[in-house]
């Protein structure tokens, strides 16, 4: 123990031989350094509620005040740049999840391989208008509440979907008589406690399923109450019930072989011929694997933007100089449900969860990072 | 599938895979810097890779594949050329769709009942496995002398190649204790090591695993289960006694045979 305590103390000897070679005003820097780092209490170190939240709100506040003000500074700049006539300097990216995406492998490059694989799959029959998507709606064997509702408004978005009544029959049943009745697709809608919450999306024949997790749903007369108490004007008239024209189909941001595999099982649930006089666009947007359902009617206007406010009222020759443009814009309205899907599992065949091959199946430890997503 | 990470391994000598695909494609994938290095064939859907068999010898090695229009190619895994093209329409003219090919492999010594060369191969002998079902996994022992077939509704069957008869089959599992019958459903099986052909190793739909041993009765030695999909793929270590499994959902473990005990899980 004794021979320890030794070398301990010849360490530290070695130690203070260091310090002096230091200078005298590196020292000084150090201590002073020191000093300020101490004064900087963080607030996770108070243990006093009270006290530490009103710390917390004042760095808040200043953090927020300091932001506003560079802000202001860059638009200054930026004005001031263009009237000089010289170029603004570059506004900086933001850094967001979405732009510092793990790489993936499988994201589609449009090669010869994937337009291969898309004649093959089992969408292309349906996609190359061979075939009519013909959609089966059905439900779990207890539906109640916001069911009914949002399976009545699904048929009004999706053309040519019928709907039956589950009874106590087994879901592969229902699958063999659909295929009987020349249906391209079954979508089977599950509710838990009175609510939707599983969207269950079958190929036929022999198509994929894949099964999605359901949620966020507001119903038509939710998205209705938002806006009319907004609206005074009489162009609330537009808002009823959406026409029977086929919709466009939008579908963005499925990049990878997933995400272009379910983009095509979606794609082939909606006729191959949208009636662009219809002006309806159902857009299934993908983002961090949430897949965002939204449907709106849109509108096209013109709208007259004046150029030049301040060099307009100078001006004492009157209105009639005024440099008018025209813009057409497209105003959006949006009608119908408006929910969010998540893909749990896609399974290769028709339904069958014990025997089937999984082609992707979510398990908690493929989250491994916020950056990594895999549509 | 969890994060794939690149382990530096020194000692570890370069892995060459062969890739086969539902386009028709065979792509050779190289372990020095991970990546396809090569792709032969055209993607072409009605030539979908149903099965493969490889001779991985010194000199003048042969890899067929078995495809879905009835086609069987030999093919030198080196550089993908083509040796021969055999079609396999069935005698009593069932279509090479209906009656797809499950199983293939290649025989690598001379047979004295068959004519098997170097560069060809003829098909000498066709016989029926099973009266009805699906035979949806085969496979060939070490000394090529044995075959184990199974399948869907089909039990376990070992057949003597040279006499081309069945010496052994299994008998269906007894009855639950519930009184249910669940028909037998193979989907893969393997010998468990390549000298051995008396004990071998069957997987069923059931995501139950059975070790047969023909030595010693007709109900499977050893089994157990393995989580709750359907097991699609097993193959044996050249130990002799560790098995390796996938299921239909993407999990794979290996197991020791002696014990039935799970080594690594994944």
């Amino acid at each position: 123990m004794g021979a320890k305590r030794k070398k301990s103390e010849s360490e530290t000897m070695e130690d203070y031989d260091d310090d002096v070679v230091l200078d005298k005003k590196e020292k000084k820097k150090m201590k002073q350094m020191e000093k300020e780092k101490k004064k900087e209490i963080l607030p996770s170190m108070i243990k006093n509620k009270e006290k530490r939240s009103a710390v917390h709100a004042k760095l808040k506040l200043q953090k927020k005040v300091e932001k506003r003000k560079k802000l202001k500074a860059r638009d200054a700049e930026e004005k001031r740049a263009l009237e000089l006539g010289e170029e603004p300097p570059p506004r900086k990216i933001p850094r967001t999840i979405e732009n510092t995406r793990e790489f993936d492998e499988t994201v589609c490059k449009p090669d010869d391989e994937l337009f291969a694989g898309n004649d093959a799959d089992e969408f292309s029959s349906v996609l190359k208008r061979e075939r009519i998507p013909k959609i089966l709606i059905t439900t779990s064997r207890f539906n109640s509440t916001r069911g009914p509702a949002f399976i009545s408004e699904l048929l009004e978005v999706i053309p040519n979907a019928h709907y039956y009544k589950r009874g106590t029959y087994d879901l592969k049943k229902i699958v063999e008589y659909a295929k009987k009745q020349d249906f391209t697709s079954l979508i089977v809608v599950h509710t838990n406690r009175r609510e939707p919450d599983a969207l269950l999306i079958i190929g036929l024949p022999d198509g994929p399923t894949a099964h999605f997790k359901l949620s966020r749903l507001v119903l038509r007369k939710d998205i209705k109450a938002n806006v009319l108490s907004l609206l005074r004007c009489i162009a609330c008239r537009i808002m009823e019930i959406p026409t029977s024209h086929e919709p466009e189909l939008v579908l963005t941001n499925f990049t990878t072989h997933l995400g272009h595999r379910i983009g095509r099982l979606i794609q082939s649930l909606f006729p191959q011929e949208p009636n662009f006089r219809g002006r309806r666009v159902v857009t299934f947007h993908n983002q961090r694997d949430y897949i965002f359902f939204r449907h709106h009617r849109y509108i096209f206007e013109t709208k007259e933007s004046k150029q030049g406010d301040s060099k307009g009222k100078n001006r004492k020759d009157g209105k009639g100089e005024k440099n008018t443009q025209q813009k057409v814009i497209a105003r959006l309205q949006e009608c119908g449900p408006r929910f969010t899907l998540k893909l749990r599992s896609l399974q290769h065949e028709t339904f069958d969860t014990k025997g089937g091959e999984y082609e992707w199946v979510h398990k908690p430890e493929m989250d491994t990072s916020r950056r990594r997503f895999f549509m | 599938m969890p994060r794939t990470t690149t382990l530096e391994c020194p000692g570890c000598p370069p892995l060459r895979a062969l890739t086969f695909d539902s386009l028709g494609l065979i792509k050779v994938i190289e372990s020095r810097v991970p990546q396809v290095v090569e792709r032969w064939g055209d993607p072409d859907p009605s030539k979908c890779v149903l099965a493969a068999s490889i001779d991985d010898r010194k000199k003048d090695p042969l890899l067929a594949v078995a495809r879905k229009n009835g086609e069987v190619e030999a093919v030198n895994p080196l550089n993908g050329e083509i040796h021969a093209v055999f079609s396999n329409v069935g005698e009593d003219g069932v279509q090479p769709e209906d009656d797809a090919i499950s199983g293939l492999h290649l025989f690598r010594r001379e047979r004295p009942s068959g004519k098997a060369l170097h560069a060809s191969i003829s098909v000498t002998k066709t016989w029926k496995v099973c009266g009805s079902g699906n035979v949806l996994c085969s496979k060939v022992d070490g000394s090529e002398n044995y075959a184990v077939f199974g399948g869907k509704g089909v039990e376990v069957n070992l057949w003597d190649l040279e006499d081309c008869t069945k010496i052994w089959t299994a008998k269906p599992p007894p009855k639950n204790s519930l009184g249910i019958f669940t028909p037998s459903w193979f989907t893969c099986t393997t010998f468990q090591s390549n000298d051995d052909h008396r004990k071998f190793v069957a997987d069923t739909n059931s995501h139950q695993v059975h070790l047969y041993d023909i030595s010693a009765q007709r109900r499977p030695v050893l089994s157990f289960d393995f989580r709750e999909t359907a097991i699609k793929v097993v193959t044996e270590d050249q130990d002799g006694h560790t098995l390796y499994i996938g299921n239909g959902s993407g999990d794979l473990a290996s197991f020791d045979m002696r014990t039935g005990t799970c080594i690594y899980f994944d």
